[in-house]
């Protein structure tokens, strides 16, 4: 019993936290096409950036504050200075994400080093929660995932700049046709999209710890995520993240903990080569 | 220089009947290959004096990565669909040969062949879904494939051991020399293989699977067959190369890091970018340049002062930003470029300019 309470408040936490990093992922695909690959260098950026802030004395609630604008305007930036300019080319775009998210991480690992860095707590002490102790920061983390990802459908589904995201991953013509700026949109949608990577990273961070290669295992199972729950389409990513955390958790409390992230990866291929547009998705496009 | 009779033996391509009439920049390849030929001969290879710190070893490390660089450039380069785990043929091909020897004590001979066997049947795997998925779709694939197997060599690593490595495989010899002629014997081959094959129809309809699928359709073709084909090969002769790399230059040991990870994938893409995308000898190039930087970058001691780190830690971060320039700056490659400058400037004064710095490295 323990066993499978312990296992429900994991994939609980652990769904919200991958949404998260599904969601910027599945945006940035869905308006511009685009599989970013540096996605995992914001959930890095994200947890270091709350780190120096800790570290230089401030508090983690401001570290929290630079975990979320950091890794946006890094985003963003990388949107603004560098996609936009290659953007005919597919190919291009695909090994610049990558070579950009490894340039990260490899100047994490110069600067700061492979050894794990803790980052505090947002809150302390433990809650009594289906028989076992939980402790606050999770419950903190989870409400907050939550409270974001309710604040971004909220975005998407009711505002005209969310309805504008919304427009262009339907179709670039029409978006066009009724005078959206696809430029401004893709360029917002790449700064959210980084900063939901970022406070992830720093969640991430405060339960486990940073360390320059944190991004990539949520990278992956965000590629599982997204796949899916059908690229480009944000319940289908919570969706998702549930499905995959659930399976992982078992996976790893069933089998064997070596094989963390490996169901994730081969649901990935079975889906893409089965049935590609995912569960909730639309046909590709392409 | 040795002169004709020793650029005729290296030239296997059998194309060519008098080098003297060759245009300027295959009498350069040519010359590249005889320098390799005799590379060992000239020892000690400090006195040609470019790199101090160049050792015949170090040389049948970088002609190993070329052929690499060059299966990823046959398949990828050639015909658009970017794999992001390449490692996966090598990986697979030094692994069967490996742990078929190891474990079951089968000899080199036959070991070496199942390698081959079983990275080429990778190669079918990879391409099947290559031709239902396509673009990122299929990157993605290929990304996570490599991983997931490292995932399961771990899991089992008993039998693969895991992430430290396999030990104790049994080599073909232990003498660099002979070692270096392996892999420069692989490598004339590799490139003697693919430039046939680039060059003759089959590579140019790989090229027009690139350019436009329908319009290879449209004239009664099927890519299909010849994606197939491409990936078919890159497995076999990526699987060669991880089976005798295995055998010689590491000593019988085969680790994922060297063989399978993430890492080496995506330093194949890198070094193709440098040396050239869609160019045989442009990979080829790319690689045993990438090799060799690399080698000489973690031999550097010099420490950056700001940030007390040495320069030999950096080279992964070097490569990067240098790939980040070329992606913007020269799409195309270092050797398409040059290639192209040296035409430019030959076609605008009337003496015959010496295209510089078109040679191997």
């Amino acid at each position: 019993m323990v066993n499978a309470a312990n296992l429900a408040v994991n994939v609980l936490l652990l769904g919200a936290l991958y949404s998260l990093v599904a969601i910027g992922f599945t945006l940035i695909f869905g308006v511009g096409g685009v599989l970013n690959l540096a996605h995992g260098a914001s959930i890095t950026l994200g947890a270091y950036s709350a780190y120096y802030v800790t570290q230089a004395g401030a508090s983690i609630w401001i570290g929290a504050v630079a975990a979320f604008g950091l890794p946006a305007l890094f985003s963003y930036g990388m949107y603004k200075g560098m996609i936009r300019k290659v953007a005919g080319h597919p190919i291009t775009v695909l090994i610049l994400t990558l070579v950009a998210g490894l340039v990260i991480e490899q100047v994490f690992l110069v600067v700061a080093g492979t050894q794990p860095l803790a980052i505090p707590a947002l809150v302390d002490g433990q809650t009594q929660l289906l028989e076992r102790g939980v402790e606050n920061n999770r419950i903190v983390a989870f409400v907050l995932s939550w409270l974001i990802i309710g604040a971004l459908f909220y975005f998407v589904t009711r505002t005209k700049q969310g309805k504008a995201i919304l427009a262009i991953s339907m179709s670039h013509k029409g978006a066009a046709l009724v005078g959206i700026d696809a430029d401004n949109v893709y360029a917002y949608t790449w700064l959210i999209a980084g900063a939901l990577a970022g406070i992830a990273g720093l969640f991430l961070a405060s339960f486990l710890t940073a360390n320059p290669l944190m991004g990539r295992n949520p990278l992956l199972l965000s590629f599982a995520i997204v796949v899916l729950g059908g690229l480009g389409s944000i319940r289908g990513s919570v969706i998702g993240a549930y499905l995959i955390a659930l399976m992982d958790q078992v996976t790893v409390t069933m089998i064997s903990t070596r094989l963390s992230g490996v169901t994730a990866l081969v649901v990935l291929v079975v889906v893409l080569l089965v049935r590609p547009e995912g569960l909730f998705g639309r046909e590709l496009a392409e | 220089m040795a002169g004709k009779t020793e650029a005729e033996t290296a030239d296997t391509v059998g194309l060519t009947i008098n080098p003297l009439e060759l245009p300027r920049r295959h009498q350069l390849g040519l010359l590249g290959l005889v320098a390799f030929a005799v590379l060992p001969l000239a020892a000690p290879v400090e006195a040609i004096g470019f790199i101090s710190s160049l050792t015949v070893l170090q040389v049948t490390g970088a002609l190993f990565f070329a052929v690499y660089v060059m299966t990823w450039d046959v398949v990828s380069g050639y015909t658009g669909e970017i794999s992001f785990g390449h490692a996966l043929f090598i990986g697979v091909g030094a692994y069967t040969s490996g742990m078929l020897n190891v474990h079951i004590g089968l000899p080199l001979v036959a070991s070496i062949p199942a390698g081959v066997i079983a990275a080429s049947l990778a190669g079918l795997l990879i391409g099947f879904p290559s031709l239902r998925v396509k673009g990122p779709y299929f990157s993605l694939i290929t990304l996570v494939t490599p991983i997931i197997l490292l995932r399961v060599f771990v899991y089992f690593s008993d039998v693969t051991g895991g992430e430290t490595g396999l030990f104790g495989i049994g080599t073909i010899s232990l003498d660099p020399v002979t070692n270096y002629y392996v892999a420069f014997a692989l490598f004339v081959f590799a490139l003697a293989v693919f430039l046939a094959i680039t060059r003759s129809d089959a590579g140019q309809i790989l090229t027009a699977i690139r350019e436009d699928e329908d319009a290879v359709v449209s004239v009664g073709l099927n890519p299909a067959k010849y994606k197939l084909f491409a990936f078919v090969l890159s497995g076999a002769i990526g699987g060669l190369g991880g089976a005798l790399y295995v055998h010689t230059y590491a000593q019988g040991v085969a680790t994922p890091s060297e063989t399978l990870g993430l890492v080496l994938s995506i330093e194949l893409i890198v070094a193709t970018i440098l040396g050239g995308i869609g160019t045989i000898t442009g990979a080829a190039i790319g690689g045993l340049f990438f090799f060799l930087v690399r080698t000489w970058l973690r031999n550097v001691e010099v420490t950056i002062p700001v940030l007390a780190v040495p320069v030999s830690e950096l080279y992964f971060l070097i490569f990067g930003l240098i790939t980040l320039g070329f992606l913007f700056f020269l799409p195309e490659g270092l050797v398409p470029r040059v290639l192209m400058e040296a035409k430019r400037l030959r076609g605008r004064s009337a003496a015959d300019a010496q295209p510089d710095g078109g040679g191997e490295p």
